[in-house]
C-alpha cells in the first residue's frame, strides 16, 4: 500500500506511519512532511529501516527548499509519479 | 489499464496548500488517461468552494483549480452538504432555505449528501484522500 | 461491519473531538456508508482513541456529545470497532472505559485491517 505522510518530524502520526510501515510499501513525502527527508537530520533513519521504497514530491520539495538536501535514501517523484504511485499500489493511507 | 479514481478533500484551501496539491493530482491521474469522476470535500474541505473567496493575485486559485477539472472532463465537484452550509457554503436552494440574498458556492461545485461519496468509493478502483496538517 | 478481504471501506479515526471536526466527519462518513449497506470498518488509531473517552460532557461547549454518537452505532449496524491498544493503555483507557462493541487491537492486527480493506479512508 501507498502512505502520504504531510506532518512535520516529531509528530506523533509519524510514529504511527512508522509502525504501520512494511517492506514492499511505498511512502510519498508531502507538505511538512518533506522535512523529514532532509539529509542531516537523520528523521528518515526509521523509515529506511522499513524497507518500503521512499519518495517525495517534487514541489513541495522545492517549496520548502529542501530539494537540494535529500538524504539518498529518497526518490523525487513530480505530479506525474504521484499517481504512478497510486496505479501500482490499491490502497492509500493518508497521515497529516 | 485506466482507472476509475475518487479523491476525498478534507483540507481547507487556507490550511497550507495541500489542496492545490490534490486538484493538480487530479489534473495529472486524467493525463495519464484515468477516469475522475467525482470530488468529495468533506469536513474543512468543503471550503475549497467559497465563492467569495480572494486569492492574492501571485497565488493560485484553489476555487478555479478545481473548477478546470469540472470544466475539462466534467468532473463533479461535491461539497458535503453538512459540512459546507455550516461553513456558510449555500447553494441557490439552501441560501433560500435559510433566508440569505444569493447563493455563495462558486461556479461547477454542488453540494449532495455523504451518499454520493460512497457511491463514489463502491465504484472506484482507487480512492485517494488528502487531509491537512494545520 | 465487514473484514473481507479486498472489500469495503476502512475508516481510520487518528483526531480526537476537541479543536477539529474531523473525528465528527470520520464518524458520519462510517454511519453513511453502512446505511447504504457498504462494509465499513472503523479504527481508532492513536489519539483518535480519546474520542472513547466515558463521561463527556460538552453541553456547556455546545457540541454533540462524541461518546453519545459512537454509543448509538450499533443502532445503525456499526456494532464492532477496532480500538489502537497502545494507544488506549497510553492514556489509561481501561476495557471498562470502553463501549462494549470496541475490540483492541495490536499493530499487527491494524496492519492486517490495513491489508483487508480495498479502500481506506485517513482522518
Amino acid at each position: 500500500m501507498l502512505h502520504t505522510l504531510s506532518c512535520a518530524p516529531g509528530h506523533p502520526a509519524v510514529k504511527d506511519c512508522i509502525a504501520l510501515l512494511r517492506a514492499n510499501d511505498a511512502l510519498l513525502l508531502l507538505g511538512d512532511g518533506v522535512y523529514i527527508a532532509l539529509q542531516h537530520s537523520e528523521d528518515w533513519l526509521a523509515l529506511q529501516q522499513s524497507g518500503a521504497s521512499l519518495h517525495v514530491l517534487d514541489a513541495d520539495a522545492r517549496a520548502a527548499g529542501v530539494r537540494q538536501r535529500l538524504a539518498a535514501c529518497f526518490t523525487v517523484v513530480d505530479d506525474d509519479g504521484f499517481v504512478s504511485l497510486t496505479e501500482q499500489h490499491a490502497q492509500q493511507m493518508a497521515w497529516y | 489499464m485506466p482507472l476509475n479514481y475518487c479523491l476525498l478533500v478534507l483540507a481547507a484551501p487556507v490550511s497550507g496548500h495541500t489542496s492545490l496539491t490534490a486538484a493538480r493530482f487530479g489534473a495529472a491521474l486524467l493525463a495519464r488517461g484515468h477516469t475522475l469522476e467525482r470530488v468529495f470535500f468533506l469536513d474543512n474541505g468543503a471550503s475549497n468552494g467559497l465563492a467569495s473567496a480572494v486569492t492574492p493575485q501571485d497565488e493560485r486559485s484553489p476555487q478555479q483549480a478545481w473548477s478546470e477539472l469540472a470544466n475539462t472532463h466534467g468532473t463533479e465537484l461535491v461539497l458535503c452538504v453538512s459540512s459546507a452550509v455550516k461553513r456558510g457554503l449555500l447553494d441557490a436552494a439552501e441560501a433560500q432555505r435559510h433566508g440569505f440574498p444569493s447563493a455563495t458556492v462558486y461556479p461547477g461545485f454542488t453540494l449532495g449528501g455523504l451518499g454520493l461519496l460512497v457511491e463514489a468509493m463502491q465504484s472506484a478502483d482507487r480512492v485517494i484522500t488528502f487531509g491537512a496538517a494545520g | 461491519m465487514s473484514t473481507t478481504a479486498d472489500s469495503g471501506v476502512l475508516v481510520v479515526t487518528r483526531h480526537p473531538q476537541p479543536g477539529r471536526s474531523l473525528a465528527r466527519a470520520a464518524l458520519d462518513t462510517a454511519l453513511a456508508t453502512a446505511a447504504f449497506d457498504q462494509p465499513v470498518t472503523l479504527l481508532f488509531l492513536g489519539a483518535g482513541v480519546l474520542q472513547l473517552l466515558p463521561q463527556q460532557d460538552s453541553a456547556s461547549v455546545g457540541v454533540r456529545n462524541l461518546r453519545k454518537v459512537i454509543d448509538s452505532m450499533p443502532l445503525y449496524d456499526l456494532e464492532h470497532y477496532y480500538v489502537d491498544a497502545e494507544a488506549a493503555e497510553h492514556f489509561g483507557l481501561t476495557a471498562e472505559d470502553l463501549p462494549s462493541g470496541a475490540m483492541l487491537v495490536d499493530r499487527d492486527a491494524q496492519r492486517s485491517l490495513f491489508d483487508n480493506h480495498q479502500h481506506i479512508l485517513g482522518f
